[in-house]
């Protein structure tokens, strides 16, 4: 008798969690679909594949359903109307089209007053589908100007970017690297290059190697000393024109730079 | 029991999980060789028949984790258990500490089985992930077998050496193998928890392109979510310890045939529940560390964490929080009907279940849910009228907080029912305490309240004063109170064994609940990842990419859940065959003699 208490308090109380976990709103997390779309890709076509993206695989609705955490799209925001009745007067010189698409891009771009730079990482999305979300938006209210040819260069530059976003050069010379790169563009080194950004003579004795690797791999995350303006200003992809090797034989190389 | 029996034994419990360890090694062999031929492309993905590859994995990685946790929290306070009886020479913590290790002892090869279940089927259902795992973390598997083969020695030499190392120094050195054990447990968690952490947080130079052979091992291994996993987990353990075996106690109390059976398993169960309530306070703590470490590494992450498809499960974990911590004082409240001069506490009780209950409700109420334009709609807007005041985390941490101090009120109160201080400052010590609490709650709801009036950035860090206060609180109230008793004139002792029934099944709810809970924890952190094996670095294109929504979820940790208790009390009953309870020498006292009248 015992034994059957004990099993029907153990069976009771996980038929009760059971329960209240399948009461309550069930929501999935959709994977991105991938699109393959061409240039003769419809504005139908485009918008409801912006939709699916919209409210499943692209998870914004995590923030813009929410007008505490990020600016509403779909509704009226701050009395400009909807995404697509404001987007093009939002900054000067930038119709609707590419205010959304750098936005979604460059999140930092255009932040509005009282929010914070967006999430959303555009990286893992393919260039169709940015494309398709940017037409859904602007159908949120607006006329929609993305075109079949948008898509299909967005897929070429997307078949080509094992290519363009692999290194500019075979070298393993941290000096060939950082030319082919072009550093020296903004960084000097034993007097060569161009005074913009902090010099690289010396940069052993002010920053570890982990905090060198940290800024080229993500070189808008902080700021040098007595750089603070210049914040923002350095290429974010530049790690993407290094292979994983070169990159340590840079970060090692200026890492060594000291005294 | 002979010598060369015991050691008979010892080496038969030591085929399996070695045998289980060698298959694994040969597995880890087997992949490193260059078995990919020319021209040959190996498949990414298995099938499993019926539940499929995810659940088949899922299932077998949840029952290894739930009796790894077991194996790696009940040695944590067996020697805390083993100290307490050395250093007051009470032999009942000895004993105690002895028949936790037997427990655990039985437990170990099924932590090894179901540890060798998950290699294989990752290695056949997931083989281009583990592939890529073996090749970044190859060293610490070799390292992680070689400790796990440690671990199994020292475990024996501590069971079956309890009798051998019993006097003397070699107590202390029976007592340092507790030590060893641990420190090896612990060592073996982390290397594990690095591969875990790996796939939710990989470094940041770690991209699509990045060929395995081009991590760097340490940046992997320490990865940014791996110190707060090691924590939580740490924590974790000894909670699910406690409960696990404040369950074997409230069952073998239940089916006890003797007093002395009853005295010794109610003084067990009371201590797994303390053991387990206790370390259950901090773990909140610790959670809020791993939720900030996984906004710091990727906010998208965070986001969809708190406020994605995952924001219905908090509400669900509310729920079950608010259960642990009903079950866990009722508990308290109904032993103390067995404690002389307890009598005096238990008109409180109603106003601190109303607390608490409160403050489950609090804490259960939704704020930022996935809600369609029509449920917006419905609603009136983002946020309910009424309740959305409450669902802001202003509210919830006054919740928490609050609920918090009334469970260490409970134990306080449990601790001095049936002592009477004698130290001449006693009137003083008790006003002073009293003040403590009453200051601890005025701070936590002072920054509950302005919390309302202060942008959210500003609104965050108030949780800290809020956990400052009652973390102060407790260390002051604890110290007054061992000061206090010291020289306490005993009301009557203890009537170990006289506990209701209904305390016994509160115990194994709180085990269920615990369980539960950790299945349910266990699908967030790994669920965060989404659609990817390795977070933005290696994309899953399985037919289970998608994450499951909650229903489904609950419905393989229930099943998880039920496998793990069905075999835990298997082996239990298998472990009680062989040898007898070691019966504490807990006194049951006989109850009071009804009053004239009553």
């Amino acid at each position: 008798m015992t034994n059957l208490k004990v099993l029907g308090v153990v069976l009771g109380t996980l038929a009760v969690y059971t329960w209240v976990a399948n009461s309550i709103p069930q929501l999935e997390s959709v994977v991105p679909e991938e699109l393959s779309f061409g240039a003769d890709v419809t504005e139908a076509e485009l918008v409801a594949a912006g939709q699916a993206l919209f409210n499943g695989g692209g998870g914004c609705l995590v923030c813009h359903g929410l007008p505490t955490r990020a600016p509403n799209l779909l509704t009226d925001q701050g009395g400009e109307g909807t995404i697509g009745q404001r987007c093009a007067t939002r900054v000067p010189g930038a119709d609707c089209k590419t205010y959304i698409y750098e936005s979604l891009t460059d999140p930092t771009a255009y932040v509005l007053d009282g929010f914070d730079p967006m999430v959303f990482q555009a990286r893992v999305f393919s260039g169709a589908q940015l494309w398709a979300l940017v037409a859904f938006l602007q159908d949120q209210g607006g006329p929609v100007t993305v075109t079949g040819a948008d898509v299909a260069a967005a897929a070429e530059a997307d078949a080509a970017a094992p290519a363009a976003g692999g290194p500019l050069t075979a070298s393993m010379d941290p000096l060939e690297i950082m030319r082919a790169n072009l550093c020296l563009g903004c960084h000097v080194l034993d007097g060569e290059g161009v005074a913009t950004g902090p010099p690289f003579d010396g940069m052993g004795d002010r920053i570890d190697a982990d905090r060198i690797r940290r800024s080229i791999l993500d070189p808008g995350a902080e700021a040098a000393e007595g750089f603070q303006d210049q914040l923002g200003t350095m290429t974010p992809t530049i790690a993407d024109l290094l292979s994983a090797r070169q990159l340590e034989v840079v970060v090692q190389f200026l890492a060594g730079q000291g005294g | 029991m002979s010598e060369r029996g015991s050691l008979a034994r010892a080496l038969r419990r030591t085929a399996l999980p070695l045998l289980c360890a060698g298959a694994v090694v040969t597995a880890l062999a087997f992949l490193a060789e260059p078995l990919f031929a020319q021209g040959y492309t190996p498949r990414e993905y298995g099938d499993f028949p019926i539940i499929g590859s995810r659940a088949a994995v899922w299932i077998a990685a949840q029952l290894h984790l739930f009796f790894a946790a077991f194996v790696l929290g009940v040695p944590m306070f067996a020697v805390v258990a083993e100290l307490v009886g050395m250093l007051n020479k009470e032999e009942r913590f000895d004993k105690l500490a002895k028949e936790f290790t037997r427990l655990l002892l039985v437990s170990y090869s099924a932590t090894a089985i179901w540890g060798a279940v998950l290699v294989f089927a990752l290695i056949t259902l997931y083989p281009r992930v583990w592939g890529y795992l073996a090749e970044v973390f190859a060293p610490s598997m070799w390292v992680y077998v070689g400790v796990f083969f440690f671990e199994s020695f020292t475990l024996y030499l501590y069971y079956y050496g309890w009798d051998h190392l019993k006097k003397g120094r070699a107590k202390w050195v029976h007592w340092g193998l507790g030590i060893l054990l641990n420190l090896w447990g612990t060592i073996v968690m982390v290397i594990a928890n690095s591969w875990l952490t790996y796939m939710m947080s990989p470094p940041a130079e770690v991209t699509p392109d990045t060929a395995p052979d081009m991590v760097r091992f340490w940046s992997a291994f320490a990865n940014a979510t791996w110190m707060p996993i090691n924590v939580h987990r740490f924590i974790a353990n000894i909670v699910f310890g406690g409960a696990i075996v404040g369950a074997y106690a409230a069952f073998r109390f239940l089916s006890a045939k003797t007093d002395e059976e009853r005295a010794h398993y109610d003084w067990m169960g009371y201590i797994g529940n303390f053991v387990a309530i206790t370390a259950l306070i901090v773990l909140p703590f610790a959670g809020y560390y791993l939720g900030r470490e996984i906004y710091e590494f990727n906010q998208q992450m965070g986001t969809t964490m708190m406020g994605g498809f995952m924001s219905w499960l908090w509400v669900v974990q509310a729920f079950l929080i608010g259960v642990l911590f009903l079950a866990g004082n009722y508990y308290l409240w109904v032993g103390m009907g067995r404690i002389p001069g307890a009598e005096r506490f238990q008109p409180y009780t109603k106003y601190m279940l109303v607390i608490l209950v409160l403050g489950v409700m609090v804490w259960a109420t939704p704020r930022n849910m996935i809600a369609s334009r029509d449920e917006l709609t419905a609603m009136g807007g983002q946020f309910h009228p009424f309740l959305g005041v409450l669902g802001v985390m202003s509210a919830k941490n006054t919740a928490v907080n609050l609920m918090i101090l009334t469970t260490f009120l409970s134990f306080l109160l449990y601790g001095r029912a049936n002592k009477r201080p004698t130290v001449s400052w006693a009137q003083r010590g008790t006003i002073i305490q009293g003040a403590l609490f009453v200051i601890a709650a005025a701070i936590v709801l002072f920054y509950g309240v302005y919390g309302y009036f202060v942008p959210a950035i500003v609104r965050i860090g108030f949780s800290v004063y809020q956990v400052l206060a009652v973390l102060a609180a407790i260390g002051g109230v604890v110290t007054l109170n061992v000061l206090m008793m010291r020289g306490a004139e005993s009301r009557g002792e203890i009537r170990w064994g006289q506990m209701p029934d209904r305390a016994q099944y509160a115990l194994l709810v709180l085990a269920v609940t615990f369980t539960w809970l950790m299945g349910l924890m266990g699908f967030a952190r790994s669920g965060i990842r989404q659609h990817w094996h390795i977070y933005e670095v290696m994309r899953d294109t399985s037919v289970d990419a998608a994450t499951p929504a909650l229903g489904y979820a609950s419905i393989v940790i229930s099943a998880c859940v039920l496998m793990f208790l069905g075999m835990v009390a298997f082996i239990f009953w298998v472990g009680g065959l062989a040898e007898k309870p070691v019966i504490s020498g807990v006194g049951s006292v006989p109850p009071p003699e009804p009053a004239a009248g009553d």
